[in-house]
């Protein structure tokens, strides 16, 4: 009787891992309308296209350039370990490009081209290639100055179909700066870029982690469960840096280097906060979610986000949590470990 | 109480922000030691009193506002 039971609670375990399994290998993700829900659907891609639509056309794109800050930043330390990899490259895939605030950094000397490829039209063409220099400028009295060091060029597509635009083996270096924390299917992604790209082709990128914004969420979690009783998603769902590398391994990449950073930055008020989130287009995406907050909810929030992490004078902190990762395509000429126990040497005549 | 003036083409979110923030700064913060002391065990309306007096610092500082004789010339300006 026990015996059967455990039995038949063994083939329900093994039908429900097959299940996990199935879903979450599958290399490119099915392309979903706004309105199917996929088993692994936590993100409304086109609400989220929409939002970051609307984000960088604001005011002509001006409320948008005020809050580069982050992406800006995030941008110059993922250049940071770029710089460390002492090779050239005739072009670089920048993958979630936003408005280009990776490939405004990159070196002449080191890179050609640049292509830019993000599925929000408007962030994508937010910054055109060249500006003219100074304000009170008057026709020909004035030049022309390129935004960007090197030659770039944009795609309108979804990031999670790179190979319905990119053919496999055919890239040097992909890199993503904070797009992939929207991705429905990470380690679908994952694979389609470690497919995209050429053997010995490298895959550096930057994500926010699960440490992101934690004072904001606990904030509107204890005003909600005071306020309202109950708590609804108003912050994403974030990888953990733990599976980071886990990842990358099992989209097949090697050669791994996985670190963590953290930029924090301060506040006036939780108000400020939101109102910056949403100009850089990073507002409520989840599918499920709300679509209001009370006022009652939102005051209170403000008011425990002050007192529970605010600073001595009066601001308040927000932590963006930054997960760098850099990986290589396998190729026969990368340098690999020995085979396990084939050392000669051993360790005690060396220390 | 310190009170802060806003001009009145401000959104009604933006209102909010301030009162919540300047005007009503004082029990907000007696609002937010509340939850503060009990973070561990919340429960819906464990800080409801603290909130009440929250609250109706809000609803006072908006209504304050909008009878403000300044503030109603300002609109007929705007017009």
């Amino acid at each position: 009787m026990n015996v059967a039971r455990s039995l038949a609670r063994a083939r329900i375990l093994r039908v429900q891992t097959r299940n996990y399994a199935a879903i979450s290998s599958s290399s490119p993700s099915p392309s979903l309308t706004a309105h199917t829900l996929g088993p692994f659907q936590v993100f409304d891609r086109e609400t989220k296209r929409i939002q970051r639509d609307k984000a960088a056309s604001k005011h002509g794109g001006e409320s948008s350039r005020t809050v580069d800050y982050v992406r800006d930043e995030i941008a110059d330390r993922m250049m940071e370990r770029l710089e460390d990899i002492k090779r050239r490259f005739s072009t670089v895939v920048d993958l979630g490009s936003g408005s280009g605030h990776f490939a405004k950094l990159l070196d002449p000397e080191k890179t050609k081209k640049c292509i830019m490829i993000d599925s929000s039209r408007e962030a994508l063409h937010r910054d055109p290639d060249s500006e003219f220099e100074g304000q009170n400028c008057i026709l020909l009295s004035c030049t022309r100055v390129n935004r960007y060091p090197v030659e770039v060029e944009r795609i309108h597509a979804d990031e999670e179909n790179l190979l319905q635009i990119m053919n496999p083996n055919s890239q040097e270096a992909i890199v993503s700066c904070l797009s992939l924390h929207w991705v429905n299917d990470l380690p679908g992604v994952l694979i389609q870029i470690k497919e995209a790209l050429q053997p010995d082709g490298l895959f550096l990128g930057a994500m926010l982690g699960g440490e992101t914004l934690f004072e904001l969420r606990t904030a509107l979690q204890l005003a909600q469960v005071d306020r309202e009783g109950g708590i609804s998603p108003h912050i994403s769902p974030m990888t953990d840096t733990r599976d980071v590398s886990n990842l990358l391994g099992r989209a097949g990449f090697t050669l791994l280097t996985v670190d963590i950073d953290e930029v924090k930055v301060t506040y006036p008020s939780m108000w400020e906060l939101m109102d910056d989130l949403r100009d850089m287009g990073e507002s409520n995406a989840v599918i499920g979610r709300r679509h209001i907050i009370h006022r009652d909810t939102l005051a209170a929030a403000s008011a425990i986000y002050k007192e529970l992490h605010g600073n001595e004078d009066g601001t308040v902190p927000a932590t963006f949590q930054v997960i760098f990762m850099i990986g290589w395509k396998p190729a026969p000429t990368q340098p690999k470990p020995l085979e396990r126990g084939s050392g000669k040497t051993n360790l005690k005549d060396v220390l | 109480m310190r009170t802060a003036t806003v001009p009145p083409t401000i959104k009604p979110l933006k209102r909010l922000a301030v009162h919540a923030t300047t005007t009503c700064a004082e029990q907000a913060s007696i609002y937010g030691k509340c939850i503060l002391a009990t973070y561990t065990d919340v429960r819906q309306d464990i800080c409801k009193a603290e909130f009440q007096k929250f609250g109706q610092c809000i609803r006072e500082a908006v209504r304050l506002e909008i009878r403000h004789p300044l503030i109603q010339y300002s609109f007929i300006f705007l017009r």
